[in-house]
């Protein structure tokens, strides 16, 4: 796999073309990807399938997101809600 | 950092000058059969329907085909992650579908389907289809129309027929500390390896019931993930040989899988369950009890393996049931199946609302290889209940051939029983419902008020009613509710989705239903 490089948070991450957006925030050891509700607790990718929504990021400026889903692409924009 | 109550939905934008046009965008197709989903089933679905003579379109959600088992991972992808045996069998079952003259739609999730298409001159759908239409078998006369959007645009299909072939997901159990970061499903962790070469952590626990730990603990270590153990709560395991040795057509896949775990020297528990995971803001340990004779953990003789930063939990999987739902199909409940399913007629997967077949784990879990024999035998049936080729002689044949491996996965189905006491771990401040973050508190709250099952827990706590529509709580949640109110979790029932299934932009919705 090539290597590009996305942002996280403002950061710069490289990740491997084909990965999604969530195995490359947990191969850079960023697991926490928002705060839940009511609770404000940390959540991160649960089902890794899309189906149980967790994972919800903010790509390229457009929130709600399923970064379990959304493969990477050089120079993607990814805001967690952390 | 975060503002609890918008986490997720973040700031609102303007909108980008060309996106609400570009969204709109609704493509209208038409077909003789649908198929909703292209795994193992629903790829046979389409193969066998359109080699029928059936003009076919499969809708599928992630960014390939392939579903879970035949699971394909992106062209970048190094060949020790693309070079398996499943990857090149679900290659070859895509491209002879796709010779056949199918349409595989991927990045395209259903959000909703309606009575009527307009194809049959039956009424074009629109506003206000009452769900009751499908049970009158508006349905089975006119066809449908179902609306799926996604990553690659939104279309519109009209279909005569339908297939649903969604699958299954991990079955999941609440337990405190579950919600952290890190604490995932056997699928996730799965996904991760396979298709896109990362571990799900460092060093990862894995957990519950069921043949599939073995797969998701051959595939972590093969993405280069430290095992920290295996934990399996059934403890039978001789039993569990047995099924295995009267299975010969199994025994290659087994050992395939089991040889790295032996090699890595990964040890491997049972007689247990995790009862907490422990961390602040990331999972780093998880609290294992022994389990009794009932399936109940006890909790005065716990252990902690710690130096974990992922931890994955799955006691099976549940079929996926929202489109079946949806259009009134009638389920039944079989522990051994997955729990609730969609009742099929196993001669030709017809489901009760005419039109309207389910193959796969949809009618219950059985695995692969039924799932590829039952989605042939749907497509046969669907595409001849058209008016296309007499095929009941193979689906004679095809139904004699899937009895073996179907029961054999009951038999696993049923060794592999999620243990009775489960949600005696489940503490009142853990959480059940993920989306909506109610705790088990508030559940047992509201039980002790009158809600007396699914719904009404729903109704009072808001527990199910979130994006994720009870799919990832509903089990948990009837296991609560069944262990309060001494029930059997059939008695406790199943939420029925409501539309949209998946959220949709309402730019989307109105180009759709707009006629």
């Amino acid at each position: 796999m090539s290597a590009i490089v996305i942002t996280v948070d403002g950061d710069r991450l490289e990740a491997r073309a084909g990965m999604t957006v969530a195995a490359a925030l947990i191969a850079a050891d960023r697991p926490v990807l928002r705060r839940s509700p009511r609770a404000g607790a940390p959540r991160g990718v649960h089902c890794g399938m899309g189906h149980c929504f967790e994972c919800l990021v903010t790509i390229d400026g457009t929130p709600g997101r399923r970064a379990c889903l959304v493969e990477v692409r050089d120079g993607m924009a990814v805001e967690t809600g952390r | 950092m975060s503002t609890p109550g918008i986490s997720f939905a973040g700031k609102i934008s303007p909108a980008k000058a060309g996106d609400p046009a570009r969204e709109a965008q609704v493509e209208r197709l038409s077909c003789d059969v649908c198929i909703v989903g292209a795994g193992a089933a629903g790829l046979s679905a389409a193969h066998a329907a359109a080699t029928s003579g059936a003009s076919v379109i499969v809708l599928d959600a992630f960014p390939r085909p392939g579903g879970q088992y035949y699971m394909q991972p992106p062209a970048e992808a190094s060949a020790s992650i693309s070079g398996n045996p499943q990857v090149t069998a679900g290659a070859t079952l895509i491209a002879e579908a796709e010779r056949a003259g199918v349409r595989i739609l991927s990045g395209r999730e259903v959000w909703g389907v309606f009575p009527g298409g307009d194809l049959a001159g039956g009424r074009v759908p629109g506003r206000g289809v009452p769900a009751a239409d499908f049970a009158e078998g508006v349905a089975g006369s006119n066809g449908f129309t179902l609306h799926a959007a996604g990553e690659d645009g939104a279309v519109r299909v009209t279909a005569r027929s339908i297939i649903v072939a969604t699958g299954a997901h991990d079955r999941v159990v609440p337990f405190p500390g579950w919600t952290l970061p890190g604490v995932m499903t056997p699928g996730a962790g799965q996904r991760l390896a396979k298709l896109s070469g990362t571990p799900p952590g460092r060093r990862t626990l894995i957990a519950g019931s069921g043949a599939f730990l073995l797969p998701v603990a051959a595939s972590i270590l093969k993405a280069g993930g430290q095992l920290a153990a295996v934990l399996e709560a059934n403890d039978r395991p001789l039993a569990a040989a047995a099924i295995v040795a009267r299975n010969p057509l199994i025994w290659r896949e087994f050992a395939r899988l089991a040889w790295p775990l032996w090699r890595a020297r990964v040890p491997w528990y049972r007689g247990g369950m995790v009862v907490a995971a422990l961390g602040d803001d990331r999972v780093r340990a998880a609290v294992i009890a022994p389990l009794d004779g009932r399936g109940t953990p006890d909790l005065t003789r716990t252990f902690e393996i710690g130096d974990i930063d992922a931890l994955l939990v799955g006691y099976g999987f549940r079929p996926h049931i929202e489109l079946t739902a949806a259009v009134g199909c009638a389920h039944d409940f079989d522990e051994a199946a997955g729990g609730w399913h969609c009742r099929v007629d196993p001669a030709t997967a017809a489901t009760t609302v005419p039109g309207v077949y389910a193959a796969g784990e949809t009618g219950g879990i059985a695995g692969a290889r039924p799932a590829r024999l039952s989605g042939r035998i749907a497509g046969l049936a669907a595409a001849e209940s058209l008016g296309f080729s007499d095929t009941s002689p193979e689906r004679r044949r095809l139904v004699a051939r899937r009895r073996g491996p179907a029961a054999f996965a009951t038999a696993l189905n049923r060794h592999f029983a999620p243990p009775r006491g489960l949600a005696a771990a489940i503490t009142d401040d853990t959480v059940m419902c993920r989306c909506e973050d109610v705790t088990a508190g508030e559940v047992r709250a509201a039980l002790a008020d009158g809600a007396d099952d699914a719904f009404g827990s729903k109704l009072w706590t808001r527990a199910g009613m979130g994006l994720c529509q009870g799919r990832v709580c509903g089990f948990g949640l009837a296991s609560l509710i069944a262990a309060d109110r001494d029930l059997d979790p059939e008695e406790v029932g199943f939420n029925t989705p409501r539309l949209p299934l998946r959220p949709v932009k309402l730019s989307t919705m109105q180009a759709a239903l707009k006629e």
